[in-house]
């Protein structure tokens, strides 16, 4: 076989990056026109925060093998930066946008930064500390966050003009769904670069044992430090959407329990891949909303779907569908 | 010349003196070999000087500079690699990879890169995997590539972990027990790929119980006994010292 068929034969079309990226963004094109009506459109913006959530933990979780429960704090500090530059300081939106990101990337690597000794369950519970006293910081400085009684009327982002077309306002729920899955779909691509360099590789020689990974020359401290920076700030980009996207903002979006959530969200679609937790968080937003209609009961069906991924499919999704893949004869 | 030199190391735990007041100069281009029964510290000379373990008293000084207080990670780029007692592979990454994550020192692309693969990007890419390549051919593992490691018979994942080390490049290479668990066939082969890391320029510190390999392989000798220095000599002396015989009970070295 020649190099080129090799290649053919490893990188099917089907599974050409370029070309998912192509049918990535078609789907994002298509879903608002093909699931009209408010209620749809406000998941769909859901799901694609969901998703931002999720691709950060995966990548402190997944690749660099921390098991981080503090997303949640990441995605209020996000949140609660950006919007009161915006409604205190009149910071133009983006420029706030840049700064919850930033101070979100921050406390996550100051976070490791003190953490960065601890592994497994010590690591879990620092970071669940962390989430705990975030929480608790903007429930209690009422003078800054107003607390339980929230911020209103918190602007959507501006609108944009190009010249010679009509503005694109971002009022419109399907035009502020495109930006949320556009910037998802980017912060995708670029996780997707690092993860396949050799930034990708050190990540998961520390997740595979940290004493190896230290005696390949590699700074294990550091680079705790930079997952956590870069998925702390992804938590931190979804943070600064949830706030502009529902208008209002109160601590308990960010309690403890929103961590899990996206915990779950990554381990059922397969951590360790980014395409996983996508799938992870669509489904575990959607779930609920199906399910709406069974009442209470939609708690114990959520919790046995998390259940039986755990036991009987580790790999989640992703591992699934190798699986059912492999039976039909589609994969190598 | 001295490629590596230990003065009066001191390192116990607890109670323990796993380590005490050994010193030992190791020629750069030899097989340096240290020896001696269960629990008489080899392993903890070698974290040592790999950096896993800070001594409490004594230095060591590595081509000229001082390893005082460096971390493990930074003495790889100094050029010290090492390999381990228990295996320590990335069991859940193809054979290729773990391989490939000893390249960790020698990417030299910059930064941006990382985002956008350019043309050295791919370049450097390529020439690791080319590497990562040769070193399993090295090692007889390049059928084996995509396997994962964790699923490598036993003798396989020790050769491995010594191709993993090697990707470092390494001037110095510390390997511990490599022949743990190994068939004759084999503990003859790496004798063999010890002899041509030597021969390719890297000095090499192995410990070893087997002493059919020790006598073969190694250059100088350095037997320790409860922590302390016993003897260091040429192979043909160790085995005709009394002192060490008598630390092995009589049979073994025999
Ligand atoms: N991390 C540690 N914590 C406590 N004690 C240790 C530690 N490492 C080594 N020791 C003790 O130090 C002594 C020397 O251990 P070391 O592993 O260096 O011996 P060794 O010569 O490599 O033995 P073996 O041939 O069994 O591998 C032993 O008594 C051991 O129990
Ligand atoms: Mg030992």
């Amino acid at each position: 076989m020649s190099d080129a068929a090799i290649s053919r034969a490893v990188h099917p079309w089907w599974a050409s990056r370029r070309l998912g990226f192509l049918a990535a963004a078609l789907v994002i094109a298509a879903l608002p026109m093909m699931l009209t009506g408010n209620y749809w459109q406000t998941n769909l913006t859901i799901c694609a925060i969901n998703v931002l959530l999720a691709l950060g933990l995966d990548f402190i979780l997944g690749y660099a093998g921390q098991l981080n429960l503090g997303q949640s704090a990441f995605y209020g500090l996000g949140a609660y930066v950006s919007t009161l530059l915006i409604t205190r300081l009149g910071v133009p939106f983006w420029a706030a946008f840049a700064a919850g990101v930033a101070f979100a990337g921050l406390a996550g690597m100051i976070l490791a930064t003190f953490a960065v000794r601890l592994r497994g369950h010590y690591l879990a519970i620092a970071s669940l500390g962390f989430a705990v006293i975030t929480y608790q910081i903007l429930l209690n400085w009422i003078n800054l966050t107003q607390g339980p009684l929230g911020i209103y009327a918190i602007p959507p982002p501006p609108a944009i003009t190009i010249p010679g077309l009509p503005a694109i306002s971002f009022r419109n729920p399907v035009a502020l769904f495109y930006l949320v899955a556009g910037v998802t779909l980017l912060v995708y691509f670029i996780l997707d670069q690092l993860v396949r360099s050799p930034i990708g590789e050190t990540l998961t020689a520390i997740r595979e044992d940290e004493v190896s990974a230290a005696s390949l020359g590699i700074n294990t401290a550091l680079w705790k430090v930079f997952a956590f920076g870069v998925g702390a700030a992804v938590g931190g980009a979804a943070g600064c959407f949830y706030a502009t996207f529902v208008g209002t903002l109160v601590p308990d979006a960010f309690f403890i329990t929103e961590s899990f959530t996206i915990l779950a969200m990554v381990i059922v679609g397969g951590m360790g891949t980014l395409i996983g937790p996508v799938f992870g968080a669509v489904l575990l937003t959607l779930l609920p909303e199906v399910l709406r209609g069974v009442g209470d009961l939609r708690l114990m069906v959520y919790g046995a779907v998390l259940t039986l991924v755990v036991l009987f499919m580790p790999g989640g999704l992703v591992q699934a569908a190798r699986v059912v893949g492999a039976r039909l004869g589609l994969s190598r | 010349m001295t490629l590596l030199s230990a003065k009066g190391l001191h390192k116990s735990f607890g109670g323990v003196r796993a380590v005490r007041d050994i010193s030992c100069d190791i020629p750069e281009g030899t097989v340096f070999a240290i020896i001696g029964p269960n629990g008489a510290g080899k392993s903890t000379m070698l974290n040592l000087i790999s950096g896993v373990y800070q001594p409490e008293s004594g230095s060591l000084t590595f081509a000229g500079q001082t390893l005082a207080g460096l971390p493990a990670y930074r003495r790889v780029r100094l050029g010290i690699a090492r390999t381990f007692q228990k295996i320590r592979l990335f069991k859940q990454l193809s054979v290729l990879d773990n391989v490939v994550a000893g390249f960790h020192v020698h990417h030299d692309i910059p930064a941006w890169h990382y985002l956008l693969h350019g043309g050295a990007f791919r370049r450097d890419q390529a020439r690791c995997r080319a590497d990562a390549m040769e070193l399993l051919a090295f090692v007889g593992l390049a059928a084996r590539r995509e396997a994962l490691a964790g699923s490598l018979s036993y003798g396989e994942q020790r050769m491995l972990e010594f191709a993993r080390a090697l990707a470092t490049k390494p001037k110095l290479l510390l390997i511990d027990e490599p022949a743990a668990g190994l068939n004759a066939a084999e503990v003859d082969s790496l004798l063999d790929r010890i002899l041509t890391t030597r021969k390719q320029g890297v000095t090499v510190v192995v410990v070893e119980h087997n002493m059919e390999l020790v006598m073969n392989v190694a250059d100088r000798i350095l037997v320790m006994d409860y922590g302390q220095h016993l003897f260091e000599g040429a192979p043909a002396e160790v085995q005709k010292n009394p002192a060490v015989a008598s630390a092995y009970l009589g049979g073994e070295l025999m």
